[in-house]
């Protein structure tokens, strides 16, 4: 070993006093599985090891492993940061904290049913009903609406932590829609990658276990078609802090991401509306807090859920993981009770204790409370009720006595909790290894008579060496948590294996209308950022070559061109302005197109719209595909928009952005099977590559001009249409003018002319699902199939005929404007018709009080 | 006393609605003072789906769905209801103080100071459960939040040691005198603190204010729905449909059951007072409420008739 690498050796580890750490443990001594796991890293070294670290940023950052921080101006999401070293637990401590998640997750199952059943704890005074109905998270429409399942709480989670005697302790328990699996999943896949020869030989159970598990859970709650339900992933959308888990899961696990519009209920049972219409769900997983899941029911204001659902859950024609209502679970207070109900129903002592908490609304727990302010950790039993944690010992004396008048005004509002100093655990931070406080979120799902614990869990640790918030709001860091195996565990499979030889039918999940209206938009912004990115490099291209202007051809060319881009991307004034200002000095302009976010109709900004619309709909896209849309928009952004770049940069980054595209294209052309899917993406791209077209066309060569002017613009026109060497190839002669729209508008063959996009426009929209009438064709295909036949039937001759003197060719602009309105109808009909799920839902209650006496 | 009540709301909307759903409280609830002998709803379009279940407070909810294309929505409850005049002049000289019922409240279940041996075991469960019933009508809910500001103003009728019914009267009369009916004045949505401020309102926040008053010192107290009959001004015709919904409110009073009470009309129901369905507030009680996708803009009106049978 030589001496570079020595710093990271466990003997330079410096813990604090009096607080235990996860790799000295009681004894101070560095636990032998541990001492394997440093000798391995300090024979990486240092240096090593901070590549390693980097390569998992890399691989998340590539993944879209994200974390989205609320109430970021920028709708920024934060790249989910993972340390190299992970956390290492025994076998024999994990059985232990196993079997006490066990043990937990049956106790609250167990109240859950209790308090929307019978309620026999709080007749009995178990509990005090105050405590439970002062929650927000009692829903009272969900009493007797839980189904007859032998458990109700499906999924569990808990947040523990080591105190400084060494034992664990749960911090808090999660019940309504807990987050984090996936994270920890993508978390191992990562390690596995950048840690493979240490990962393969200390022996760690794996995690595909568990996840099948889970979907097996899901399976066993569906009311109806247990042997292949419809399960989705109820997701709030891609603002959620944690969406990229959502759609991450979605694709692991083979389930419908789906927002609230997606759903509807008809007939007392939940339909996805998607492009074959409307398909009967069984099963939800939802990560939609409880109390929005029904604006009929429940929050009258949330447009994330789906009206009539609760009435779909009591007539047991859907299930949902959780129930509505379990977030009554996540009440501080419910800890200080644990102990006595466990005894009560299970009759056992509590395994995994709770952090020590009095409850304030009983009279002597909330007199000690008020006494011991400055050493314990105050909390409201409701999340939403605006405080939040509080530091009793960190208050000024006026705080203390407002929150002191509060907790006597309202104490069943509120407990008290030890404030319990964590274990530290080995964290490589600036490439040395030190102690972190950590706390480890674990999982468990229902399955069978038992439940099965996620071998492992999600660790966070604070970025700061004496900082208690571990949060991933807060910037926190993960690691993975590896629990140690007897012996080498076997790779689960994930995948459902028939048990005979049968051929499953190839069902695919059906398209919703928002991932279908999404996917069309993504084509869309593509082709017109790609039809600016051309006619931009064309602009770039002629004032290089011409920088001075002498030739008055060139300056009037460069003109016309200019405001063709203004046109063309619709950032008026621009280049047309009435003072021509912009045109002397075109650079401002043009780097104003290329980076202002803020103005619409700019490449920054159709990247970025680009990029979020995509990212709606992350559950769609590969791994690859996903990377490409995230280096487009990164190397935007950090080379253009926040970069210091000049016209000529300028230049170079306009061909990566087209080579970026290109790949995006040839990725999805390739990965995506010719469904609805990708039939949505290309009419998309087909229906703006055509308007796009269209509208240089009426910018540049509708006006008619001298010969010599022509010709420069008919050259930069097939430029900016990629067409210039078809162009030649084929006639290998002068550019005229009717040559150049016999090939871009009429040339079937030429996938950039107008005739080649509606033709593919064409295919698709026959190709879409649809209610087949006898031989009727739908308001669509009667467009698509009108706009086709007029371009057919057009003479070129004819458009070219100079018939009056009014300086344009009239036919042409006639054709031209006439096809702009037919493809803006179509859109609107294929809108109606596909993405229907737009219709905004409205309250119905009476906004004036009643009447009266 | 019989009653016929037909209470009729119409909403109009600018454009196609293509699905709703609805929650409707409009059939009255039977308890020891009112028989409800039928009640049918007449809706149109016809409901795909229709439902009728209890909620948690134990009212009549009917949950139903359009499921075709409308701009027009109908619904109408007519019902029949029997009224016994039955509240016991005796409850309202009922003497236990509202310290003592404040007391009784606060202690959970075998905390009761209410034990008194001559009850068979029978009788203390029924007792227990009942005050926990009554507990959950102690708590914020989502328009009536308790506050310093609600407890102040109810302080001067809680005098030490008054008995709980002479002190929600005195409340009531002093609502009644202090604030001024505004149908003008407030919306669903205004906050009680503004009601309180600007002493106006409907009967809707008179009973959200006496319910915050009754709770801020530690009174259950709950919130009902109904309507009220009235009588035409003399010489004039009765007027079908000029009805309205009413509200009042009720405290818990232990040993007796809950007592009702009417700010706006300074009374104590008796048999002019019809009731639909009793919550914590309004929300829980809701007459008609739905879900509507489409529709553009929409109009509602409502037409209540209170008839007199017998």
């Amino acid at each position: 070993m030589n001496e570079s690498t020595g710093d990271i050796d466990a003997q330079f580890y410096a813990t604090q006093l009096g607080v235990y750490d996860e790799m000295l443990a009681k004894e101070h001594k560095v636990l032998p599985y541990w001492q394997r796991f440093m000798d391995a890293i300090a024979t990486l070294g240092s240096e090593q090891l901070e590549l390693r670290r980097r390569e998992a940023q890399r691989l998340l950052r590539e993944n879209g492993v994200t974390y989205n921080v609320y109430g970021d101006a920028q709708k920024l999401t934060r790249p989910w940061r993972l340390d190299p070293v992970p956390l290492l637990i025994s076998s024999e401590d994990w059985s232990l904290i196993e079997a006490g998640l066990k043990q937990r997750a049956e106790l609250l199952n167990l109240i859950l049913k209790d308090i929307y059943g019978k309620q026999q704890l709080l007749k009995k005074g178990l509990l005090p009903s105050e405590l439970v109905l002062a929650h927000d998270g009692f829903l009272h429409p969900c009493v007797g609406a839980l189904p007859h399942l032998q458990r109700q709480l499906i999924v569990y989670s808990a947040n523990l932590a080591r105190g400084h005697n060494g034992r664990m302790l749960v911090l808090d328990d999660r019940s309504q829609a807990p987050s984090g699996a996936g994270y920890a999943l993508e978390n191992r896949t990562v390690m596995a990658r950048v840690l493979p020869d240490i990962f393969r030989e200390t022996q760690v159970h794996r995690l595909s276990g568990f996840f099948k598990a889970l979907r097996k859970g899901l399976a066993d709650i569906s009311p109806h078609n247990k042997e292949d339900p419809r399960i989705v992933i109820l997701t709030p959308g891609s603002l959620n802090e944690t969406y990229f888990e959502h759609a991450y899961l979605s694709s692991y696990l083979g389930f419908s991401l789906v927002q609230g519009d997606d759903l509807t209920v008809r007939d007392g049972r939940v339909w996805l509306k998607s492009l074959d219409g409307l398909q009967p769900v069984d099963v939800i997983l939802r990560r939609v807090d409880d109390s929005f899941c029904d604006p009929l029911e429940l929050r009258s204001a949330s447009r994330l859920g789906v009206a009539g659902l609760l009435e779909a859950v009591r007539r047991n024609n859907v299930a949902i993981a959780n129930p509505l209502g379990s977030s009554v679970l996540e009440n501080p207070g419910l800890l200080a009770f644990l102990p006595r109900l466990s005894r009560y129903f299970l009759n056992q002592e509590l395994m995994l204790p709770s952090v020590a908490t009095w409850w304030c609304g009983q009279r002597r727990e909330r007199d000690f409370v008020l006494q011991n302010l400055d050493r314990l950790v105050i909390k409201p039993i409701n999340r939403s009720s605006g405080s939040y944690v509080l530091f009793g010992g960190l208050l000024s004396t006026r705080e203390k006595e407002l929150l002191r008048a509060a907790i006597i005004a309202k104490p069943h509002c509120y407990v008290g909790q030890e404030h319990i100093s964590f274990s530290t655990v080995p964290s490589f931070i600036d490439h040395h290894i030190e102690p972190r406080f950590a706390v480890i979120r674990s999982f468990a799902v229902a399955g069978g008579d038992d439940y099965q614990v996620m071998p492992g869990g999600l660790t966070r640790i604070a970025r700061q060496q004496d900082d208690f918030i571990v949060s991933n709001q807060a910037g926190g860091i993960s690691k993975d948590t590896w629990v140690l195996a007897d012996e080498p565990d076997k790779q689960v499979s994930l995948w459902f294996q028939p048990g005979r030889d049968v051929v499953l039918s190839a069902d695919t999940e059906p398209l919703t209308s928002r991932a279908a209206n999404n996917l069309f938009w993504v084509g869309r912004y593509l082709e017109r950022i790609k039809a600016a990115t051309r006619l931009m490099r064309t602009i770039l291209l002629k004032l290089a070559e011409a920088p001075e202007l002498n030739d008055p051809l060139d300056s009037r060319c460069l003109d016309v061109l200019l405001s063709a881009l203004t046109q063309v991307t619709g950032t008026y004034p621009g280049f047309v302005a009435s003072n021509a200002s912009a045109l002397k000095e075109p650079q401002n302009e043009l780097l104003a197109l290329a980076k202002n976010v803020q103005r619409s109709g700019t490449l920054a900004a159709n990247i970025q719209a680009f990029a979020q619309t995509a990212f709606s709909i992350r559950d769609v896209w590969s791994q690859d595909t996903w990377r490409c849309v995230d280096n487009i928009q990164r190397r935007w952004q950090q080379r253009v928009v926040n970069g210091d770049c000049d016209p000529e940069q300028l230049q170079k980054h306009l061909d990566d952005l087209i080579t970026g595209f290109v790949a995006f294209i040839g990725l999805t052309t390739e990965s995506m099977t010719r469904e609805a899917g990708w039939l949505m993406l290309d009419s998309g791209r087909r229906l703006e590559h055509a308007l796009a077209l269209i509208a240089l066309l009426r910018a540049t060569v509708v006006q008619r001009h001298e010969p010599a002017l022509q010709n420069q613009l008919l050259e930069a026109v097939l430029i900016s249409t990629d067409s210039l060497s078809i162009y030649r190839r084929r006639y290998r002669s002068f550019i005229k003018l009717p040559m150049v729209l016999e090939l871009l508008l009429m040339d079937k063959t030429h996938p950039r002319s107008l005739a080649y996009q509606l033709h593919q426009l064409s295919d698709h929209i026959g190709a879409l699902p649809r209610e087949r009438g006898k031989g009727q064709l739908s308001e669509e295909e009667r467009l698509i199939l009108r706009a086709y036949t007029d371009l057919r039937l057009v003479k070129v001759s004819e458009l070219v005929n100079v018939t009056d003197n009014v300086g344009v060719y009239s036919e042409l602009e006639s054709v031209l404007s006439a096809m702009t309105e037919l493809l803006w109808r179509l859109y609107e009909v294929l809108a109606q018709a596909y993405f229907s799920h737009s219709q905004v839902p409205q309250l119905m209650t009476p906004t004036q009080p009643e009447d009266d006496l | 006393m019989k009653y016929r009540i037909t209470h009729s709301t119409l909403y109009k909307y600018s454009q196609l609605v293509g699905l709703c759903q609805n929650e409707a409280r409009l059939q009255p609830r039977d308890f020891w003072r009112q028989q409800c002998q039928s009640s049918r709803f007449d809706i149109s379009p016809e409901p795909n789906d229709f439902h009728e279940r209890r909620d948690f407070f134990g009212n009549r909810v009917a949950y139903f769905a359009i499921q075709q294309a409308h701009q027009r929505l109908v619904v109408t409850a007519v019902s029949e209801v029997t009224i016994f005049p039955r509240q016991s002049r005796d409850d309202l000289v009922n003497l236990i103080t509202w310290e003592q019922v404040r007391d009784q409240l606060q202690g959970g279940p075998g905390q009761s100071q209410m034990q008194s041996q001559s009850q068979s075991q029978y009788q203390q469960q029924n007792h227990y459960d009942e005050l926990l019933d009554a507990k959950l009508f102690l708590l914020d809910s989502p328009m009536v939040i308790t506050s310093a500001e609600l407890a102040n103003y109810a302080q001067s009728s809680f005098l030490p040691n008054r008995p709980l019914v002479q002190v929600v009267t005195d409340l009531m009369q002093r609502i009644h005198v202090d604030f001024t009916y505004d149908p003008s004045s407030t919306t669903i949505a205004t906050p009680l603190s503004d009601v309180l401020q600007f002493r106006r309102g409907v009967c809707q926040d008179f009973a959200h204010l006496a319910i915050g008053c009754l709770r801020s010192l530690g009174i259950a107290a709950r919130y009902v729905s109904g309507y009220v009959e009235t009588q035409p001004m003399p010489g004039k015709q009765r007027l079908v449909g000029a009805d309205a919904s009413h509200a009042w409110f009720a405290v818990y009073v232990p040993g007796t059951g809950w007592l009702e009470f009417d700010p706006t009309n300074n009374a104590v129901p008796f048999d002019q007072h019809i009731t639909l369905a009793w919550g914590r507030d309004y929300t829980d009680v809701t007459p008609l409420k739905g879900i509507a996708f489409g529709g553009g803009r929409h109009t509602l009106s409502v037409s209540v008739d209170v008839l007199r049978l017998e």
